[in-house]
């Protein structure tokens, strides 16, 4: 009797944990959705934000043409970084020692908090290098934030490429900077590119690292890498924490969730899609 | 043979890779040397057991213990409240959703991982918030339990999919034997895979606590903000919020901009130790 009783209560906290995740998931995305949709239209997201204070009419164009601006720069300066890093880790490193070394180091730099990666950011580019808040700035300091995500996605994919391939073609004579070129990043593609969208779209949302270094309240749609951008996230925080309009809050945030669960489903269309060819 | 094109890749790599595993360091040294400033004027051990924070104040007084118990005690909350249910979660993902559903799930909750703090905060302030304050009475809804309760939504993915791993290796590798000999899925997963699996779930424990304590934006919109000794249902401040709200004001070179700095080092000290330990949980487990 006692067992059965612990079974259902078992089976009863399985279950009601299921159903919380599943429900408080889909109430953030559907709230966003149904307060939101009646104040999103084509005017919403084409036009300039006005009104006094700025933000209480007009749309958000410049923030959104700013966020991808800023994702671009951070998935460029990271992907670099991360792919090259794997390869090295991957293909170069001969000591089991320095690869524990490099995993614990980007893993640790997962670990270090967005708005830490702000004050570093705002201290070396900002102060220091006298960059500004611009562009660069604040796109360059999403790139350090997203460079471990995508490293270690890379790397994965890298360790699961069958081996015997790459022997087989070292053992063509071909070398080993052409396998990697033509062998094994054509075949990992896929991999490389869903978990660069996937980096993207993080680096879409993030507002702490970019509040610091170059996101501010208003600009235009920027001209070149030094001038200060709009970003989705701190537009939307700034709405809503000065409560300016609540209207105007939650279209920004759906159009924020849309587009990155736009961003997700492609990230993961493009893995599927590979699990499917591998069967 | 080696060609031109393959010697400038390699030499490209390499320079690639010193520098990525160089910028950690880079990061911590900038920090330290910008809160350096601070600590050669006020001791570190009064820097982080003093109680007032007053930056505009005179004298100046920059301690922040109470905003590093904040910072603890919003995220202790929060995994309070997500373990379990992340556990439960991961345990029946595990035991009962066959291969191709669970993908579609596993992909939703990818998707409510990569909801932007700002939007969590952003329903915080307007669906938890207010229901403090109308259905407890509160002069203001803000406090250390709806963080809490917005990190703890934020860090459950996490959670789910850091356990989901080590359980559905576990599953996968009794189930066959235990089926064969007429055990029941409940029986397997409450008595071998949830007791076996307890390393996964301190590991999960210990990400999901790191990502809370450098959460910025949910946080800073619904814990009102305010240094003071933190009460469950009380105000508090913490430390990532404190420097994203104050970064603004404080002018390059001032004591108070230094002390943000050394704040963000303490921080980053504490979250550098627990990914430490994290690193070394995860590796014996991988074993």
């Amino acid at each position: 009797m006692m067992k059965r009783i612990k079974s259902v209560m078992f089976a009863l906290w399985i279950c009601l944990s299921f159903i919380l995740t599943i429900a408080s998931g889909s109430f953030v995305i559907l709230y966003i959705f149904i307060k939101g949709f009646k104040s999103v239209d084509l005017e919403f997201l084409l036009s300039n934000p006005g009104g006094i204070p700025i933000g209480t009419e007009g749309g958000v164009f410049p923030a959104i043409i700013g966020s991808i601006l800023l994702m671009l720069i951070a998935i460029v300066f990271a992907s670099i970084l991360a792919i090259a890093t794997a390869v090295y880790i991957v293909f170069y490193c001969r000591s089991q020692r320095l690869e524990n070394i490099a995993d614990a180091i980007i893993q640790c730099m997962a670990g270090v908090p967005s708005i830490v990666l702000g004050l570093f950011g705002y201290s070396v580019m900002v102060v220091t290098f006298n960059m500004g808040r611009s562009l660069l700035s604040a796109g360059l300091t999403l790139g350090l934030m997203i460079f471990p995500f995508i490293q270690v996605r890379v790397e994965k994919a890298f360790q699961e490429f069958s081996r015997s391939a790459i022997n087989a073609s070292y053992s063509l004579g071909v070398s080993k900077v052409y396998t990697i070129f033509k062998l094994v990043l054509p075949q990992c593609r896929r991999d490389i590119v869903s978990s660069i969208t996937l980096a993207g779209g993080f680096a879409m949302g993030a507002a702490a690292p970019i509040m610091l270094t170059g996101a501010v309240i208003f600009a235009p749609v920027p001209k070149s890498l030094s001038s200060p951008v709009m970003a989705l996230p701190l537009h939307l925080y700034i709405l809503a924490n000065e409560g300016i309009s609540m209207e105007k809050a939650y279209a920004t945030a759906l159009v924020l969730i849309a587009l990155l669960i736009i961003i997700n489903i492609f990230a993961m269309t493009l893995t599927l899609w590979r699990k499917e060819v591998k069967r | 043979m080696k060609t031109a094109f393959d010697k400038v890749s390699v030499f490209l790599v390499k320079v690639l890779t010193l520098f990525s595993l160089l910028l950690l360091s880079f990061i911590i040294i900038f920090i330290f040397k910008e809160g350096y400033t601070f600590f050669k004027e006020v001791p570190i051990l009064k820097f982080i057991t003093g109680t007032t924070w007053n930056p505009t104040g005179d004298p100046k007084k920059l301690s922040i213990f109470n905003i590093i118990l904040g910072t603890l005690y919003v995220s202790i909350v929060a995994i309070v409240i997500a373990l379990p249910i992340g556990i439960g979660c991961a345990l029946l993902l595990s035991g009962y959703v066959k291969e191709r559903p669970r993908l579609i799930i596993r992909g939703f909750i990818d998707i409510i991982a990569g909801i932007p703090s700002v939007i969590f905060g952003f329903i915080g302030l307007m669906v938890l918030v207010k229901f403090f304050e109308k259905a407890f009475g509160f002069a203001s809804g803000e406090s250390v339990l709806a963080g809490g309760i917005l990190l703890a939504i934020m860090v459950l993915p996490y959670i789910i999919s850091t356990c989901d791993e080590t359980m559905d290796k576990l599953y996968r590798a009794y189930s066959p034997v235990a089926q064969a000999m007429g055990i029941s899925k409940i029986y397997i997963l409450r008595t071998i895979v949830l007791p076996q699996s307890l390393r996964g779930i301190a590991a999960a424990a210990v990400l999901a606590f790191g990502r809370a304590m450098g959460e910025t934006m949910a946080v800073m919109m619904v814990i009102g903000n305010a240094p003071i000794m933190p009460k469950l249902l009380g105000k508090c401040q913490t430390i990532p919020s404190l420097i994203a709200l104050e970064m603004g004001m404080a002018e390059v070179g001032s004591l108070h901009y230094h002390a943000l700095f050394a704040a963000g080092f303490v921080l980053m000290a504490i979250l550098l130790i627990l990914n430490i330990a994290l690193y070394y949980v995860k590796r014996s487990l991988d074993r």
